[in-house]
């Protein structure tokens, strides 16, 4: 157990920049979960934790020790790779006790660890067995196996549920973020997935070309992201985009179609910054449809439907709004909707994002 | 055989196929073949033509394999040539192996791994027969001449080459996230390289070691050169079957198949290794 400390961290591969300043201090104990597109550092940040990748400049500490410069085995550190990454040619005892063998654990010790590490993992029965007479998931427990066993500092999990199949992947999901609380091992987790990223992290850090871009709750990048790009990366479906012009009377209007009363503390803030066009975000799941549309005026955007996806117990539309524009909504409905109905929706004002066009940075 | 594309051929088609696989067959077989039957014959038959088959055409006798087995010098050289090949072979995987390694995984500062492994290649291409010379007076300048110190380190410059390229492409095929995941949990390199990849490249290991080890077997040119009596090998007494008397096809013989036959039980047991080994960097450049 330890706090990870990474000031001022930086990567570069010749003269191309990785990584910029990263950043970041966690909790003992805490779950913290990198998240970005392929290509935006978080695999390069975990790895340059590890001790498997330089530092080009910055500090990482962990519990309170410098260890750039240090080997992966002065920092006490584990890892689970996205292949598992077991030892072919080693039986699963062997892959599990292959770290504590290493450091000369006395071999009584070894045997009832990895006993008692194979019980929590349900993997008791696979001991004798090599790697590849095992199923995708039992790699996978073997592979966590093999970071608990040593009692490591801290975890670090790059992508280790990419490569098992989908109904697997939220029971492994759950049961890491049971054995992570249980522990209380510090961990960092890698994923490209924003939905394993809500799901599991204590503090999500959005990254993106090499910068991070938001580090925080689940529930604050989801409701308050900070840029336009962590909006639309986070939540699933993504995030409607409209190009919007500022209206003198606290109000937002994108085309004739989309006019949106803004809470009063927005307009005020928004109006003193002195900017007139912005783009005005709503998630899908926040669109509501309307079923008496004469009577409402307030924030009403019109349109047609133009596809409709039912996800069984929702229904996902999308929606021409005029001009050649598009916005998804998710509707709590299950089927019978259908293409060409026109339709009245609304949005709740305090769920309304604004960003500046020019910098991209919220509006608030 | 349980092929649909072959069910479904033409019976011509079929003919012309076996007849092929007959012939190469035969091309493989007849020196065989040769020699097997010449090594039962007595010194009259040998010269008798078209007496081909046993007890028919003429009467078998084991002579020639009591005299040549009797002879201190086929056991003296069927012993440098085990000694000599198993030498060679052991000090080739010792120094190959970690050099072929370090260019598989580390990239050098002023040299890049690529050029010296082309450097490595340029050994193989260049013809034995050029340094024959120098190789003969380094040899005497050392006092090694005829003894199998020199053998070995002789067929060691011809054969670490060899080991270091294919080696190094064998090694490239190990994972490096499991080499990675070696680091993580402890390992120095020195570890990941007993531990992890040698072990992981073991079938290449064992087909490197064959192919090593018969290149020694069957050397005769720089053998012939070097050698003269105390560390003559095998393929050395089969050319001084051509002596002042004319061609000993006996001895010849019977040579030639003590010759074949540590090779040839050996690629049994190598056998399941041989055809993975020699496809190396096939299946992943």
């Amino acid at each position: 157990m330890a706090i990870v400390e990474l000031s001022k961290v930086s990567k570069k591969y010749g003269d191309v920049l990785a990584l910029r300043d990263f950043n970041l201090t966690t909790g003992d104990g805490e779950f913290v979960v990198l998240v970005g597109p392929s290509g935006c550092g978080k695999t390069t940040t975990m790895r340059m934790i590890a001790g498997l990748e330089t530092v080009t400049e910055g500090e990482i500490k962990i519990g309170g020790k410098n260890v750039v410069g240090m080997i992966p085995r002065e920092r006490d550190v584990a890892m689970v790779f996205q292949n598992y990454a077991l030892f072919p040619h080693l039986n699963v005892f062997g892959n599990l006790s292959f770290g504590l063998r290493l450091r000369k654990v006395p071999k009584e010790q070894v045997a009832e660890k990895v006993r008692s590490v194979a019980k929590v993992l349900d993997i008791e029965h696979l001991l004798e067995r090599k790697p590849k007479e095992l199923s995708g998931g039992e790699r996978q427990r073997v592979a966590l196996g093999r970071a608990i066993v040593r009692e490591p500092k801290v975890f670090l999990m790059d992508e280790p549920l990419s490569n098992i199949d989908a109904k697997l992947r939220v029971e492994m999901r759950a049961e890491i973020i049971k054995l992570q609380r249980r522990l209380g091992v510090t961990t960092f987790y890698v994923t490209h997935d924003q939905v394993e990223a809500l799901s599991m992290g204590d503090r999500i850090v959005v990254m993106s070309k090499g910068l991070v871009q938001q580090v925080g709750t689940p529930k604050e990048l989801y409701n308050a992201p900070i840029n336009r790009y962590v909006a639309g990366f986070i939540g699933s479906p993504s995030m409607n985009f409209m190009k919007g012009h500022l209206n003198g009377d606290g109000t937002v209007s994108a085309g004739e179609n989309v006019r949106l009363v803004l809470p009063e503390i927005r307009a005020a803030a928004v109006a003193r910054s002195g900017i007139e066009e912005v783009w005005i975000g709503i998630r899908p799941e926040h669109l509501v449809i309307e079923r008496n549309p004469d009577s409402v005026t307030r924030n009403v955007i019109k349109g047609i439907v133009e596809v409709v996806e039912p996800q069984g117990g929702t229904t996902i539309l999308q929606i021409n709004i005029g001009q050649e524009k598009k916005i998804i909504a998710q509707i709590n409905e299950q089927w019978g909707r259908e293409a060409g109905e026109k339709l009245t929706l609304t949005v709740a004002s305090e769920l309304i994002h604004l960003f500046d066009p020019k910098t991209e940075q919220a509006c608030s | 055989m349980d092929n649909l594309l072959w069910r479904n051929s033409k019976w011509a088609s079929k003919l012309v196929a076996m007849v092929i696989v007959c012939l190469a067959l035969c091309w493989v077989a007849i020196p065989f073949l040769w020699a097997i039957v010449n090594s039962i014959k007595s010194h009259s038959a040998i010269f008798r033509t078209g007496a081909f088959i046993p007890f028919l055409q003429f009467t078998p006798t084991l002579d020639p394999w009591k005299e040549v087995l009797g002879d201190p010098q086929t056991l003296n050289c069927l012993f440098s040539s085990t000694l000599v090949g198993v030498g060679t072979t052991v000090l080739v995987l010792l120094i190959g192996t970690p050099a072929a390694y370090s260019l598989a995984r580390f990239e050098f500062k002023r040299m890049k791994s690529k050029d010296i492994t082309l450097w490595f290649l340029t050994q193989r291409v260049l013809p034995p027969v050029v340094v024959l010379s120098p190789f003969y007076i380094l040899l005497a300048e050392l006092g090694l001449i005829d003894t199998w110190t020199g053998l070995i380190l002789l067929y060691s410059t011809f054969n670490l080459a060899f080991c270091v390229v294919i080696m190094r492409d064998i090694f490239r095929d190990v994972s490096k996230e499991v080499e990675e995941a070696a680091r993580m949990e402890g390992a120095s390199l020195w570890q990941i390289f007993w531990m992890i990849a040698l072990p992981l490249s073991l079938d290449g290991l064992i087909v490197t070691a064959f192919i090593v080890f018969a290149f020694c077997w069957n050397e005769a040119l720089f053998a012939s050169a070097v050698t003269s009596q105390h560390a003559a090998t095998m393929p050395t007494l089969i050319l001084a079957s051509r002596s002042t008397r004319g061609v000993d096809f006996n001895s010849a013989a019977v040579n030639t198949i003590l010759a074949i036959a540590p090779p040839v039980i050996l690629s049994f047991f190598v056998q399941r290794y041989l055809a993975r080994g020699l496809s190396f960097g096939a299946v992943k450049g």
